[in-house]
């Protein structure tokens, strides 16, 4: 117990490495802009009335593309990481994933429907294009996650470990499914398809990040209102019952919010896994299981990593960049390591 | 209080229990004894609310059990399940806290509960400790402290359901226990406990209840229940029941 | 609206800042997509490039300039770090929303087709023409494209006379491993066709064939391109990861060609011809020995 961080420390250090992660994820970038024309650009974007010469690059690359990619990271950061808890929360265990529920494979699907049923309609006009493709794994997503939730349930109530099986089976269902649309696809489809799997912030847009920011805000003010519940779910659920919890409504909460949260997440940046299974258990090891210091943190620390995993895409092999999926992996795999290996709290 | 009317429970066309008519009442303890697959489980999940009466009703204080909602049903009533399958690590002082979660009583209060619950308990010196690195026998002890703390401090219109608290603890600590749920049950709760150790029961109980198959075989003061002839009927078991020689309740000896 | 304007200061900025005597046409070039970047270089746009996709291998001293990574993944801003004029790539650029961003940025970005044929070539020589400001040169490296295919037609044809076509196939490969066939409406199979070849493929675009299929459709000619291996290894590995290719009859007679894959990005190139001589040369022996 003495190992573990203190919430009041935790929080601290948690929102410095968040504004350390939005500052350098505004002030850094392939373009090299001199700190002082990012200052000033920033504060016009603010509204503050400063002399714009020679800032018209800089309000650019700050305002069209940085600023919603940071914006884009920090939301996509923050609702995967509290999937991942309330997935963990759901299945009592701290090793659970968003994907368990299908909703991942379910976007994959639905985007594999745009992506090349488009190209077998004979292509929409370009204007369509992004939205569909989010739209379609937004909807892919739900889909599954519902159909998986159904599955689950039986006289009324929801079996956790039915949902699992369920989730397995729908996983690999859709799996072969995309196979199928992939063998459909000719070769630039087939590419496009194998990108989008590896996530990507590129080319955020602030038409397209409003939808994700709802949802992200309403999953991330809704769940830490139900921490003590999810704590007593963790007792078992007819402790939980005992206690007074409606533990139905409770786990049908958390698969909604999840479907919801990761579902937007997908459709808008594609696959990036490993947020949603990492972050939680590293805050848990930092900072022990108790959802009230659990979820808000988490929140802060996905949107941290995210944001980092980006700086590094973007940079390391500038003019080109790095898939986030394999930056995320890469930075939160030995971290992780390095935690377990220095010993559980 | 809790009362229970020819309640019936049936599971795939399988009648498991039958014919139960009882009375919990305030400042009582109640022992459910009886061989496995008697029912004793299935009595206390229709008395928790968990398990839907085929027949018959479940009242918890002049109330239908259904009808209360869930916070307010568990401010009065608090049961503690055989195991548990907590996997997080919890402090000690979190999980006892988990039990003040139905009521609204504010933090300086809940802590004063938690203190005398943990001390109840007999595990005040592990409120540090993280629960994953306790022994099963104290995870137990401090579910109890948990479910003491639900319902606390224990006076009449709180009741409190136990299912074999006792399973995995020392022969100290079985005694601890239950000289805490007897307290608990001198301040006015209504406490109903299965158990498997015949002695303690007789010890402890006020009442038994001694189930078979799914029947009440009988229901009474320890020395109208604990009989030679009931017991084999219902455990197959020869025995002796003499009095206690200091405190006077049955002590029954295996032949 | 503030923005546009910026912009649109940008972009005079830009002009601007390169003399009141400097043509108006851009002088910082990014490529994209192997063929088109080639053309760019044979129609004498080198000096003017800034940075190519990562399909873009030819000529060797492209290697040397900045990437910008894969053609359908483009970042906007690692694009602008270069600060170019204008972005040339085949429809197969994207995402469509960095290729917004970088025209909002005042980067003229200019799609090209990849069709592979000669209506689509001339076009695009002509537009690349435009843009470099040699309108004629584009024209006559165009028309000795069109001579040149249009001499090795001849040749094609008349040793057809005398010589059933081959039936081919072209697989494209990784390292051997489970090779896609190239069907019709790729460059591949236009170079088979134009080579004299029969392609055998049905099909369109590519996709993988399982090994039976590729052996019971009894290819005379094989051709193989691999991404990652060259020459003997590459060879090697696509028999030893398909071993069943061993029983065809164009590999019991030795008539198993490699091309290189850069050959078949982006649209026809300009190495086009010679290796159409190179395929014609395999897919008729004899009659080009007695044509010596």
């Amino acid at each position: 117990m003495s190992t573990l961080v203190k919430p009041r420390t935790l929080f601290i250090g948690l929102t410095l490495l968040c504004g350390l992660a939005i500052w350098l994820s505004l002030a850094l970038g392939p373009v090299s802009l001199p700190l002082w024309d990012t200052l000033r650009a920033a504060l016009r974007l603010l509204g503050v009335p400063l002399d714009a010469q020679g800032l018209e690059q800089a309000e650019l690359i700050l305002g069209q593309i940085r600023l919603p990619r940071t914006l884009l990271g920090l939301a996509v950061g923050g609702v995967l990481a509290l999937s991942g808890v309330a997935m963990q929360g759901l299945f009592r265990n701290p090793l659970a994933d968003p994907g368990l529920v299908g909703v991942s494979s379910g976007a994959a699907l639905g985007a594999a429907v745009a992506i090349v049923g488009a190209t077998l309609l004979g292509g929409l006009p370009e204007v369509f294009g992004p939205y569909l493709l989010s739209l379609c794994a937004f909807l892919g997503g739900l889909g599954v996650t519902a159909l998986v939730y159904r599955l689950g349930r039986r006289n009324g109530q929801t079996h956790v470990a039915t949902m699992l099986l369920a989730g397995i089976a729908l996983t690999a269902l859709a799996g072969s499914a995309v196979g199928l649309f992939t063998y459909l696809a000719d070769d630039a489809t087939l590419r496009t398809l194998t990108f989008w799997n590896l996530g990507s912030l590129n080319g955020a847009s602030y038409s397209r990040l409003w939808p994700l920011l709802l949802v992200s805000a309403g999953v991330a003010l809704w769940l830490p209102r139900r921490a003590k519940a999810l704590n007593a779910l963790l007792l078992g659920e007819s402790e939980a019952g005992h206690l007074g919890i409606d533990v139905e409504r409770l786990k049908r909460e958390l698969v909604f919010c999840t479907a919801l949260g990761v579902g937007a997440a997908v459709a808008a940046a594609g696959m990036i896994g490993f947020v949603g299974l990492v972050v939680p258990h590293l805050v848990r090891l930092l900072a022990g299981p108790d959802h009230r210091v659990l979820l808000p943190a988490s929140v802060l620390a996905g949107a941290s990593l995210l944001l980092f995993a980006d700086l590094v895409a973007r940079l390391a092999l500038a003019p080109a960049e790095l898939p986030i999926g394999i930056v995320t992996a890469f930075i939160g795999a030995p971290f992780f390591l390095y935690l377990l290996l220095r010993g559980r709290a | 209080m809790l009362r229970v009317e020819a309640l019936q429970i049936r599971r795939d066309r399988k009648t498991v229990l039958e014919g139960v008519t009882l009375d919990l009442l305030p400042g009582e303890v109640l022992g459910v004894l009886g061989p496995n697959g008697a029912g004793k489980s299935t009595l206390l999940g229709a008395l928790s609310g968990e398990l839907q009466a085929d027949q018959g009703a479940v009242w918890l204080d002049q109330k239908a059990l259904g009808a209360w909602s869930g916070a307010q049903r568990a401010q009065r009533l608090a049961v503690l399940p055989q195991v548990s399958t907590l996997d997080f690590a919890f402090g000690v002082q979190d999980v006892v806290g988990m039990g003040r979660l139905p009521h609204q009583t504010g933090k300086a209060r809940d802590d004063e509960i938690i203190k005398a619950a943990l001390q109840a308990a007999d595990i005040g010196h592990l409120s540090a400790r993280s629960y994953l690195a306790l022994s099963g026998g104290e995870r137990q002890r401090v579910h109890l402290a948990r479910v003491l703390a639900q319902v606390w401090p224990g006076e009449a219109g709180q009741t409190l359901l136990l299912d074999e608290p006792t399973s995995m603890l020392d022969p100290l600590h079985q005694h601890t226990i239950l000289q805490a749920v007897r307290s608990f049950a001198d301040q006015g709760a209504a406490v109903l406990v299965i158990l498997h150790d015949l002695n303690l029961a007789a010890r402890y109980c006020d009442r038994i209840l001694l189930l078979a198959q799914g029947r009440p075989h009988a229901l009474g003061t320890p020395v109208q229940v604990l009989q030679p002839e009931a017991l084999k009927a219902v455990f197959g078991l020869e025995v002796l029941v003499q009095p206690h020689p200091e405190r006077g309740h049955p002590l029954i000896i295996a032949r | 609206m503030r923005l546009s304007a910026s912009a649109i200061a940008l972009v005079v900025g830009l002009l601007v800042n390169h003399g009141a005597l400097a043509s108006e046409l851009p002088q910082r070039w990014v490529s994209a997509g192997g063929a088109l970047s080639e053309w760019v270089v044979a129609l004498g746009g080198e000096p003017k490039l800034v940075g190519v996709d990562t399909t873009s291998q030819h000529p060797a001293t492209l290697k040397a300039l900045p990437s910008i990574g894969y053609q359908r993944q483009l970042s906007a801003e690692g694009v602008l770090s270069l600060r170019p004029h204008v972005l040339v790539g085949t429809e197969e650029m994207g995402p469509p929303a960095a290729l917004a961003q970088m025209r909002n940025a005042g980067v003229q970005v200019e799609l090209f087709s990849a069709q592979p044929d000669l209506q689509t070539l001339k076009s695009n020589l002509g537009h690349l023409g435009q843009l470099l400001g040699n309108e004629a040169q584009a024209d006559a490296v165009f028309s000795e494209y069109e001579h040149a295919l249009v001499r090795h037609e001849a040749l094609v044809a008349t040793m057809q006379a005398t010589h059933k076509a081959p039936g081919v196939l072209l697989l494209v490969g990784n390292a051997g491993g489970k090779p896609l066939v190239a069907g019709r409406g790729t460059v591949a199979d236009w170079v088979l066709r134009h080579a004299g070849g029969r392609n055998l493929a049905t099909h369109t675009g590519y996709k993988p064939f399982s090994a039976e299929s590729l052996a019971g459709l009894s290819p005379d000619v094989l051709v193989f391109a691999d991404r990652a291996l060259g020459g003997d290894a590459a060879r090697a590995a696509l028999f030893k990861e398909n071993p069943i290719l061993a029983a065809t009859p164009a590999a019991k007679r030795g008539r198993v060609l490699e091309l290189d894959p850069t050959l078949l990005v982006g649209g026809l190139g300009p190495r086009l011809p010679q290796s159409l001589q190179a395929l014609s040369a395999v897919f008729y022996p004899d009659s080009t020995e007695s044509a010596r």
